[in-house]
Parts: C-alpha cells; structure tokens; sequence
C-alpha cells in the first residue's frame, strides 16, 4: 500500500480500489461474518463514499485506509474464497456498478490505465489552468491511448476544451478523445486534478512534451501593465473629455468584462501583430499604436486570437484608443468637409502628443498595416485599407493616413460593434472632403425666423461650436415638443417633431402679433394678462362657461396658480394685488 | 387638485415654464413692447393649451388612418386647422 501512495499523491477511490483488488492477495477472510461485516462496512462506506466523491480528498484518503483495512481483513482472515460477501467481490461490483464514471475494464488493462489517465487529464487540466498540482513532466499515458479503445462508451465524455488543445497540439484525432474521455471521466468523478508523478511508460505522444510555453504569465504581466497604463492614461485627460467621449471609456471597460466578446475578438490578432513590432518601445506606445491600429485594422482581421488575456488587452487598448480618438472624434464631428485639416487642428491642439506618438508608430504600423491589408478578409475594408494605405506616399502621408486613422476611430467610435456599417460611414466621410457646404448647418439656417438672425451670430462662419447661436430658441421649442409628444400619447416620429417645432414658431408669431394689436388697442405698449384673457377668449379656449381661471387651474402648477389667481389671504389681504 | 397634477407622468415633463425663452423671444419679435410678469405664464399657457390641442388633432388624424404612429403629414394636417383657429 505504501507504493501505492509513493505513485500517487491523491490517488481516486477507483485507482485505489482496483489497486487493492489486484495487489491484494484474493484470500477470503476466515470468518465469513467478519468478512461479510467488513464487506458491509465498506458497502456502507462506499456509498457514502461514492455520493462524496466530488468532495475532497479526506474521502479518497477514507477508502483508501478501509480499502487497506479491508485488505488487512483479507489478510488475516484467510479463509476459503467464498464468491458472495467478500471484499473483493463486493469491491468488483461496486466498481462495475459505479455510474459513469466506472470503466468496464479487465483488471490486467485497469490498473495501469487510471494512474495515467489521471496524470493526463490532470495536465490538461491544469494546464488549462484549473488546478495547481501539475508536474510537467509527466507524459506517460500516451501508449494506453490505443489501449483504451476498447471502453467505446468513453466517446461522449470527450470534453471539447480538451478536445480543442489536442487540436492546438496537433494531436492525432483519434486517440485524443479515448484517452482524454476516460481520464477526464475518472478525474471527473473527484473533481479534483491530481498531478500524479511519472509514471514508467513511453511516450506515446511525442506533442504533448510542447506545452505551450508559459504564454499567459507573461502576457498577463503585459496585461496588467496595461492596465496599470491605461489607469493612468485614463486619468489625466478624464476632466478634459467631453461627455459623449467620457461615455466611450466606460463601455469599453464594459466590454472588457467579457473576454471572449465579439468585437476583442477581432481585434486581438492585430494586437498580436502590432505587439512584437514596436516591441521595444513603451507600452503605453503600444498601446497608442495598437489602439490606432486596433482600430483601424480590428474588424478586418478576424483570425483566431490568442487568447484571452490578449483580447483584454485590446479590449485594453480600445479604452485608450478611444479616448485618443474622443478629441479628434469631436473635431470631426464639427466640421466634416475639410477633412484633413480640421482633424490636425482638433488632434493639434488637443492631443498632439498622441498624434506624434502615433505618427511614429505609423512607420512601424505600415508594415503591420501591409500585413492588415493583405490578410484583410473583408472586401470593403479591404478597399479602405488600400485607401488608406494607397495615400502613403511620403511623409506627409503620413498625416492623411492619421487622419483617414482617425477618421477609422471616429468612425470606429461611432460604431465599434458594427464592423459593416463603419467603412459606409468612413467612405461617405471621405466622398464629402470636397463639400464644403455643411448641409445640416444650412438646414438650421433656413428654420430660423428670419427676425432671430438680426439677434444672432452670422451662421456662415465655420465656428467649432455653433451651440449659442440656434440652441436657446431651439431648447424652447424642444420643451413644448415635448410636451406635444406627452400630450399625444402615441408614438412619434423624429420628423414630426420638427413639425411640431414649425408650427410653434408660427404660432409664436402670430401670438406677438396678436399681443401687440391688443396693447395698442389699449394704448399701451405693455402687454398685461388682460391681453392675454383677450387673446385666449378669441381663440375660442376661454368662454362664458370655461373661465380663465379654470384653465389656470387645470394646466399649471400650483406655484403658477397662486401668481395669477388672486386669492384672499389672512389680514385682508390679496395676493397677488390687484 | 387639479387636473395637471393628477395626470400620470411616464415621462420626466418639465411642468416649468420656460419664462425666460418666453421673454427673450417676445423681446426678439416686439422689441418695442415689454411684457408683464403674469402675462409670461399666461403665454405659457396659452402655449401649453396649443400644444395640447395640436397633440389631440394629430392623434385623431393618426387614428383616422389607422397608424400607430403620429406622422408628419398627420401632424401638418392638424396644425393648419388649429393654427387657424387659434388666430385670433
């Protein structure tokens, strides 16, 4: 028993099991009532044990010394074999009637099979990082794989994590999931891994020596890095972000919560890329640079990524990516028909650093870019890429290519979900270089009433921020708007909002017109609620059975109601006085 | 109490009157006028009582043509008989 234990560190309750069923000398114990005693004891134990076998070691350990009691029962009581009620027996048919987890095996295949499988499984496992014993130098198992076609039933529990590493290996196929299937089963039935030393066998599998290389340590150190990198990067330009950019870090840091999402997905391989090229270089500059270059080059490739902590850190490098586009993202949105220019003046004067930064990543990132391009999967990023990278020419395309760069974020930005829709936008963003008219602009324009313009600022000039000129009297209007939406109870579309608009500017005209009749029909240039009664009596709201009280009362607030309706308070008083 | 505040709100409305946007627009249009501090809520509500009436003709139109939702042109419909009535 003691050999046993040097094997194994925490050996299953089968492997323990079958180990005393085979070392153990098949003597039937003398007295068949101690023997049938014992044998109860370890029916009752086993289960008990069976139903623990998820549970910790302390069971494995519990039957492995019944198990070795039993055996020194055996031992002792050296009777005549009898076939029921004997230890052995009773052990066989707990083993043969195991749910699932038992392998239907003659002894002579089951003893060296379990050890093995467990040390297999218990690699993978643990190299997929489940557990932490793992000894890696424990390849045995590899010649019972093909021994272990004879347990067919084994096919269903192939484990498809495992199932994919014996892809990544190269493995053959065929004997992956036999053996993976009956170690994984085994393991399966203790929850546990147990990394067991090496076992005296050969080789079989010759793949299974090149683990991967501890690829997730350092790329979680780099990781972390980042993190710590873009913590700080978040921080500083945090106050000067405008709200909707402020909005974007934190759907990102959303995003990154889920490492195997879409859109990481895409962008991890050129985070690989991007990664070895400016190697040398600072993190924080790869990030700026695979930010950009995530961005301009993410969707497009879509190879399989590495692996999850790669996509956190694209998912990483999207929040810097994207606070380095929120100010050219801004700029651009202002102005769209001088592209270029525009987004230099925006990018130069707010975030210069970065532009220089990932200008001198651009010379590094045109490789990765030529790469992007030729690897690129979909057509019509494909032909924006080209564009992109047909307008290098010289240095200075260097520029155009960072503000087609950044011109990919905002668009990227806008959008970062929808691969699809952001090469339509960022090419119906370039086709309007050469318009210089701002559409929208002139459409606000021409809504204006032509009385406002004299009170406002010329519209013609390109100003970054057009917000004083029409946003005060559009507010107004947008207030009853919506109010006629509340009132109507019904959906509405956006355009008959801005009908609603119109029409209250027209009837806000007719109202001062109105207003200044009344007042000069009075002889006064004040207008006063009078007017206003007036005004309402004409327009049929006020009548001799509605008052104008009554309307006062139903529409507005209590504060209103006690301005306008004068009402008697303590002291002969009247408030308000008339 | 009275009907306003009894109306449940699904939405956040602004029961505020807008009286500076009132003012400054008045001002704008009639700058030789001047206008009463009361007669700015009154404006209000006869602004409130417009929309109101907008609103309800919309929603029949909308209704009269089986659409669930309020369209431009429902909306321009209404606003040429209630603008009409409202002139005064």
């Amino acid at each position: 028993m003691a050999d046993s234990y040097s094997l194994d560190c925490e050996p299953t309750t089968r492997t323990l099991l079958r180990r005393v069923l085979d070392t153990a000398d098949p003597l039937t114990p003398r007295r068949p009532r101690s023997a049938r005693t014992s044998a109860q004891r370890a029916l009752l134990e086993t289960p008990s044990s069976k139903k623990l076998r998820s549970q910790t070691k302390m069971t494995a350990r519990r039957r492995s010394h019944k198990a070795r009691s039993i055996d020194r029962l055996a031992h002792i009581q050296a009777d005549g074999h009898l076939e029921e009620q004997t230890p052995r027996t009773l052990l066989k048919n707990i083993l043969l009637t195991a749910p699932e987890s038992s392998i239907v095996l003659p002894e002579s295949v089951v003893k060296p099979v379990p050890a093995p499988q467990v040390v297999q499984t218990s690699r993978r496992e643990s190299s997929r990082g489940s557990l932490e014993l793992q000894l890696p130098e424990v390849e045995p198992s590899t010649t019972l794989a093909p021994g272990l076609l004879a347990p067919g039933r084994r096919k269903q529990r192939l484990r498809l994590s495992v199932f994919q590493q014996g892809m990544d290996q190269g493995l053959p196929l065929s004997q992956e999931p036999y053996g993976n299937a009956d170690a994984s089963s085994i393991t399966s039935s203790l929850n546990l891994t147990f990394a067991t030393p090496l076992q005296p066998q050969s080789v079989k599998r010759p793949g299974l020596a090149r683990r991967p290389p501890t690829r997730r340590a350092v790329d979680v150190g780099t990781f972390l890095q980042d993190i710590q990198d873009t913590s700080l990067a978040l921080a500083p330009p945090g106050d000067s972000l405008r709200t909707p950019v402020t909005t974007l870090p934190t759907d990102t840091v959303l995003e990154d919560t889920q490492p195997f999402s879409q859109p990481l997905l895409g962008r991890s391989p050129s985070v690989q890329h991007s990664l070895p090229c400016p190697s040398h270089s600072g993190a924080k500059d790869v990030e700026r640079a695979v930010g950009h270059r995530t961005w301009s080059s993410g969707p497009r490739l879509q190879n399989s990524g590495p692996g999850k902590p790669a996509q956190l850190m694209a998912g990483k490098v999207e929040e810097v990516g994207a606070l380095a586009l929120g100010f050219p993202n801004t700029s651009s949105n202002i102005s769209g028909e001088d592209g270029v220019e525009p987004l230099q003046n925006g990018v130069g004067e707010e975030a210069e650093g970065r532009m220089k930064e990932g200008l001198s990543m651009r010379g590094v990132e045109e490789a990765t870019g030529a790469q992007g391009s030729a690897r690129a999967e979909e057509p019509e990023e494909h032909t924006e890429v080209t564009e992109a990278e047909g307008s290098q020419g010289a240095i200075e395309a260097k520029e155009p290519e960072g503000s087609s760069g950044d011109e990919d974020t905002p668009g990227r930005t806008a959008s970062p979900e929808l691969a699809s829709s952001t090469p339509e936008f960022l090419r119906a963003r370039r086709l309007q270089f050469p318009e210089p008219a701002p559409p929208p602009s002139t459409a606000v324009l021409t809504s204006e009433p032509p009385e406002t313009l004299s009170a406002r600022l010329p519209p013609r000039t390109r100003i970054p921020g057009p917000r004083p000129r029409q946003d005060p009297y559009k507010t107004g209007l947008n207030h009853y708007a919506k109010l006629f939406s509340f009132y109507a109870k019904m959906p509405m579309e956006k355009k008959s909002l801005e009908m609603v608009e119109k029409c209250l500017d027209k009837y806000f005209q007719h109202l001062c017109d109105d207003l200044e009749v009344f007042a000069a029909h009075a002889g006064r240039k004040t207008v006063r609620p009078e007017d206003l009664e007036l005004l309402m009596r004409r327009q049929g709201l006020v009548t001799d059975q509605v008052s104008l009280h009554v309307l006062v009362e139903r529409h507005l607030p209590l504060e209103y109601r006690q301005l306008l309706i004068p009402c008697a308070f303590s002291g002969n008083s009247v408030f308000p006085a008339q | 109490m009275a009907l306003s505040t009894t109306v449940s709100q699904r939405k956040l409305i602004k029961r505020k009157a807008p009286r500076g946007f009132l003012k400054r627009v008045f001002k704008q249009r009639k700058p030789h006028l001047r206008l009463e501090t009361s007669s700015d809520l009154l404006v209000h509500l006869n602004c409130l009582l417009f929309v109101h009436r907008l609103a309800e003709e919309s929603r029949t139109n909308a209704c009269e043509n089986k659409c669930g939702i309020i369209k431009k042109d429902h909306v321009l419909a209404a606003a040429k008989v209630i603008l009409k009535k409202s002139r005064g």
